[in-house]
């Protein structure tokens, strides 16, 4: 197995005691298969991806790559952070170069700048490569942060709710981009998608995490999805299996907030 | 065809008046600020000028009055190269001599203070080593460290820059740490993620993020260096412009030390705006 999580626990020491933020997660994913792992906001979704990433230290359990151990960040994992994490002094081109030119190895200088202009292009940011983040919208952002994690040509991708800022055209479009990527890589890389967007998940995972909710939380349920790849999300919306998984993770995901019917009529006037 | 170009034209010039209007527009809001900015400081140097006058008839000429000491300024600025032997010069050559000591004092002490600010400001075990040192010498007056600087250099002039020296030391010393300090772990996870070297990690993110910070630390230690080699000139004598304070004063000449204190004044104000422009220049919205 590609990566391997085993008996995860991380937490936290806080003024008020240990937090546990997520326990008892076990997770195994196959080189180049797509897992998202979706849930209500706190629910570790982050904590566990940070942890793969190796920017967090498991307080018991182990999570291994090709059954090394995690011990710290590495370029095998490209990350795109929640919140861009650009360096606002570099520009479009030079946030994404300074991260090839550190990330990719046995390369010359001739090539890693070939690498960037080849991912500026793919995001459409030729005509911003110039510009400072603080210059270009918050899709753009993002943007770059996604040609930043594909540019160092990673083993996994690990992208933290990657598309939450962006609007709906944008979105569906760098979803489609996100998975066209992948097809020219011969599928070969590994994705790890945190997101709070139930179709997102569908259209985009081979398998569906969907956590309990935290403090402590765990993982409640895997999907395994069968939906045709490449996939079409028009097509895709009609078929019976997208519809039995939506039903599905709605309901894990919404069966806490059940509505007596009645209290959404309260105080509404009666018409005559 | 005609009629249709016509008003295309019209259209066309119409918009321009347009675009021009709402162009001009922050222009002029730009220059009413600056004109009302303007007015408000000539209005607080009238005050000054009609205070300082009430005084110099109050005292009876004893301090002298704005036309004695403006005439005075103007004598001194129509020659300021004149050089007549090691206790005359002109008030050009003195302002030169103070602002080199500055300069070289001011330059070592960044030299020193910057990288050891970064020092403390990345590693822990630095600042709880060197901070209580920061923290007992900081206060000190720089002027108390002159007969020190006279046992080793037997130079006053030299001793003069080392006590420019030492107070550039702190500012910039603690706002270098603090800038290091606070850098944001979101640029230090990018640097983890896409294994940025030392080297990397230091041209890339740490001195892009604390350069502001370092060049507030450089702008408070240039303005205390400015208070200070006065003061310093004083106890060395020499060349400079506190010197040439302490010179008029012995040569009984009021309206010398007053310019000699405007002069003193504006050069400050000039090293202030300096570094606060950079400053301006150096710092990104995230």
């Amino acid at each position: 197995m590609y990566l391997e999580i085993n008996n995860l626990e991380i937490s936290f020491a806080t003024p008020k005691g240990k937090f546990v933020a997520v326990r008892n997660v076990d997770l195994q994913v196959k080189k180049g298969e797509i897992v998202s792992i979706i849930g209500h906001s706190g629910c570790g979704k982050s904590t566990i991806m940070n942890a793969v990433a190796g920017m967090l230290t498991p307080t018991k359990g182990t999570v291994t790559i090709n059954g090394v151990p995690v011990k710290g960040p590495g370029p095998d994992r490209g990350i795109v952070f929640q919140n861009y994490s650009l360096l606002p002094w570099l520009t479009v081109y030079q946030n994404i170069f300074q991260a090839v030119d550190a990330a990719v190895k046995n390369k010359t200088r001739e090539e890693k700048k070939e690498i960037v202009e080849k991912y500026i292009k793919m995001v459409n940011l030729s005509a911003h490569r110039e510009k400072l983040p603080q210059q270009i919208s918050g899709g753009m952002k993002q943007r770059v942060a996604i040609a930043r994690a594909f540019a160092i040509n990673p083993d996994m991708l690990l992208m933290d709710e990657p598309f939450g800022a962006l609007d709906a055209l944008t979105k569906g479009d760098m979803q489609l981009e996100l998975l066209k990527l992948w097809n020219l890589d011969n599928r070969s890389k590994t994705i790890i998608l945190v997101t709070h967007d139930i179709e997102e998940a569908i259209f985009l995972s081979d398998r569906i995490v969907v956590m309990t909710d935290g403090p402590a939380a765990t993982i409640r349920e895997i999907e395994e999805l069968h939906l045709p790849r490449p996939r079409n999300k028009k097509a895709i919306i009609s078929m019976p299996e997208y519809k039995l998984i939506r039903e599905r993770l709605l309901s894990l995901l919404m069966d806490k907030v059940e509505v007596d019917e009645a209290d959404f009529y309260k105080g509404v006037p009666v018409e005559a | 065809m005609n009629a249709q170009t016509n008003s295309a034209a019209i259209e066309l010039t119409s918009s321009a008046a347009l675009s021009d209007r709402i162009s001009l527009k922050p222009l002029l809001n730009k220059l009413s600020g600056a004109l009302q900015a303007s007015a408000y400081t000539l209005g607080g140097f009238g005050i000054l000028l009609v205070l300082w006058y009430l005084l110099s008839k109050l005292t009876a000429g004893a301090l002298p009055g704005p036309v004695a000491t403006l005439t005075v300024l103007w004598e001194m600025l129509k020659d300021p190269f004149y050089d007549y032997g090691p206790n005359d010069k002109g008030i050009a050559l003195q302002l030169i001599s103070s602002l080199g000591k500055v300069f070289i004092g001011f330059a070592l002490g960044s030299v020193v203070a910057i990288p050891i600010g970064i020092l403390m400001g990345a590693n822990s075990f630095c600042n709880k080593l060197f901070y209580p040192i920061v923290q007992i010498l900081k206060p000190v007056s720089p002027l108390a460290w002159f007969p020190i600087g006279l046992a080793v250099f037997q130079n006053a002039g030299t001793a003069t820059i080392f006590i420019i020296f030492i107070t550039s030391l702190w500012s910039t010393l603690i706002n270098t740490a603090f800038g290091v300090g606070s850098i944001p772990k979101d640029h230090k996870n990018v640097a983890k993620a896409f294994g940025f070297s030392t080297w990397r990690y230091i041209t890339k993110i740490l001195i892009p993020y604390s350069l502001p910070h370092i060049i507030t630390g450089l702008r408070l230690s240039i303005s205390v260096a400015w208070l200070v080699i006065v003061a310093g000139e004083m106890l060395s004598g020499g060349l400079g412009i506190g010197f040439f304070v302490w010179d008029s004063w012995n040569a009984l000449s009021l309206e010398k030390v007053i310019a000699a204190i405007l002069i003193i004044g504006i050069v400050g104000l000039l090293l202030d705006r300096f570094f606060a422009v950079l400053e301006k220049k150096f710092t990104y919205a995230s």
